[in-house]
């Protein structure tokens, strides 16, 4: 209760976006989209391929001016205050930009004086510490594997304790093992910065954001917790059905009239039945299987998964 | 201008971290060696050594070596990816393209006090006139800073560095070469125009001779500014894209 108290004090919009739009010559790649993200949020920007959320990050970070609309990084306008909003945000590209010839450290302090922190010196080790880096610091950077660029680029984003930090594709083409990492370390972060995130991977925008915002060709398709997004956007019930000895056109003709029947598809030994409304439909379905002289040996809910919607949503558009 | 010096120090540490800038800086001085070696050979019984003798070289070898040292500065940003970060660092633009090209006339100012080590040998063995020297080393100086302007212009235009060394270069010799058609053509007047925008025109008849002449000096200052002016446009121009 005091904790929800005292956060609703402190809670202040660090971005804000307002009708943002990008145009490359006659091309909309962001159309008009709109959405903030209060102090000590992790919003994640979720998309397919060529959804706009590079282009959206870029005006964020100062590199490019939007082609109309308006946003705010920490109460600056991300064109008039350009020089303000830089200072405040750590920026972490799609393609981790390096300098080859630099050692670990020269790199990471480079970033951090260009930035104004004044003692680079303890800062820096402190960001490589946290970033597992610090027993490489004299390496080359042309060296480094793969994640550990990543990770070397998450450095850099981090090492003038910027008030918010924008990620794009953090996760991607790193391994397994490198992924958690940097998940868990983006959890960490979220609890003292506000961080705006990118993927297309939707079980990363579930397990490491508070709040998700879909977009798809340049618009906002949908946005909320997962938790919530699920909720309102899960459209009937799924089923998994599984009956001995029936193949998929005749279980469709079994099945086809139980009410708010939308559609069946393989799935392993049996069938997803998905209909249109939530209402059980259980008892129909073992007894339209029983009359049909077919035995029931599985029937059980399945939990629509956010994949699931997100491809919904995203072929609908 | 907040973060040029950052900028500058970057650039500086990386000339004295990559090889490449020691291979550069070895055949800088192989070259300008063997030129005095065979020159004071030849001075020693046939003339009086050439004040100038090593800027004058140097007005040639600066049109492979501008671009030389300058083609990897912001081409290799735009590869790398990080003139994105740059772009988005509080710095501006102009600070970035200022402090690097400040790196590439340092490190070649450096280049050139390496080649006072001849003018000690000179020293030695002759009476050279001083003054004479130090203006054609002025003269070149500001030569230098105008072939490495062009060549930070060019290497802000692609992502390729041989391509800005290339096009650099073949700036830089049409620019040299106007010198020479100025002297073909039989228009004088057209002859004087050409002249007066040819780069080497501006050293050869003026700090070659020991003489400082305001409307050269002018020249590659203006040179300088016009040159950076354009390049930060086109790095601006990376926002737009
Ligand atoms: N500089 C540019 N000029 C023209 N079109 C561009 C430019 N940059 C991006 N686009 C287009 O804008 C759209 C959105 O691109 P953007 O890079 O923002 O997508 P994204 O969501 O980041 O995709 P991905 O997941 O592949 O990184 C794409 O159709 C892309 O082709
Ligand atoms: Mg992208």
């Amino acid at each position: 209760m005091r904790k929800v108290w005292i956060s609703r004090l402190t809670a202040q919009k660090m971005i804000e976006v307002q009708n943002l739009t990008k145009q490359y010559g006659n091309f909309t790649a962001v159309n008009g989209i709109t959405f903030e993200a209060q102090a000590g949020e992790i919003v994640g920007l979720l998309g397919p391929n060529g959804a706009g959320k590079t282009t959206t990050m870029r005006m964020l970070t100062g590199f490019m001016p939007p082609t109309s609309g308006t946003a705010k990084i920490a109460g600056f306008d991300i064109f008039d205050d350009s020089m303000e909003v830089r200072k405040r945000v750590g920026y972490l590209p799609e393609r981790v930009p390096i300098y080859p010839d630099m050692t670990v450290r020269g790199y990471v302090d480079f970033w951090a004086r260009l930035r104004g922190v004044k003692n680079s010196k303890s800062q820096v080790t402190q960001v490589l510490e946290r970033v597992h880096l610090l027993d490489r610091q004299k390496t080359l950077v042309r060296n480094l594997s793969k994640g550990m660029r990543q990770r070397l680029g998450l450095a850099q984003a981090l090492v003038h304790d910027p008030e918010v930090i924008i990620l794009d594709e953090p996760t991607i083409g790193i391994d397994p093992q490198q992924v958690i990492e940097v998940r868990d370390s983006v959890r960490e972060l979220g609890k003292k910065h506000t961080i705006l995130f990118s993927t297309h991977i939707l079980s990363e925008a579930e397990q490491v954001c508070d709040r998700v915002v879909i977009i798809n060709k340049g618009q906002i398709i949908a946005e909320g917790t997962p938790a919530n997004l699920r909720q309102k956007l899960q459209r009937g019930n799924s089923l998994y059905v599984q009956i001995v000895g029936a193949n998929l056109a005749q279980a469709t003709d079994m099945l086809s009239g139980v009410a708010g029947f939308e559609s069946l598809t393989a799935q392993g030994e049996g069938y997803i039945l998905r209909t249109r409304n939530s209402n059980d439909v259980r008892g129909q379905i073992a007894e339209r299987v029983v009359q049909s002289g077919y035995r029931l040996v599985e029937l059980r809910p399945v939990a629509m998964t956010l994949e699931d919607i997100f491809l919904d949503l995203v072929g609908r558009e | 201008m907040a973060g040029t010096s950052i900028i500058f120090r970057r650039e500086v540490y990386q000339y004295f971290t990559t090889p490449v800038s020691y291979f550069i800086a070895a055949g800088f001085l192989l070259l300008t060696g063997l030129y005095f070696n065979g020159d004071v050979a030849y001075s020693i019984t046939r003339k009086a050594i050439n004040p100038a003798l090593i800027p004058d070289f140097m007005a040639t070898l600066m049109i492979l070596f501008g671009p030389l040292l300058t083609m990897r500065m912001l081409a290799e940003e735009e590869r790398e990816g990080t003139l994105e970060l740059l772009l988005t660092a509080p710095a501006s633009d102009a600070a970035i393209v200022i402090g690097k090209y400040l790196a590439a006339w340092f490190y070649y100012t450096l280049l050139l006090a390496l080649t006072f080590s001849y003018q000690l040998i000179v020293v030695q063995i002759s009476q050279p006139d001083l003054s004479h020297t130090f203006c054609a080393y002025i003269g070149i100086w500001l030569y230098g800073g105008a072939t490495l302007a062009i060549g930070i212009l060019f290497s802000s235009l692609t992502e390729n560095q041989v391509v800005a060394a290339f096009m650099s270069l073949a700036t830089l010799v049409f620019l040299y070469l106007g010198d020479i058609a100025g002297q073909i053509v039989a228009n004088l007047d057209l002859a004087r125009v050409i002249r007066q925008l040819s780069i080497l025109g501006h050293y050869s008849t003026s700090f070659s001779y020991g003489l400082v002449r305001a409307e050269d000096v002018a020249y590659f200052a203006g040179i300088i500014v016009i040159m950076l002016f354009i390049a930060i446009r086109v790095v601006e121009s990376h926002r737009w894209r």
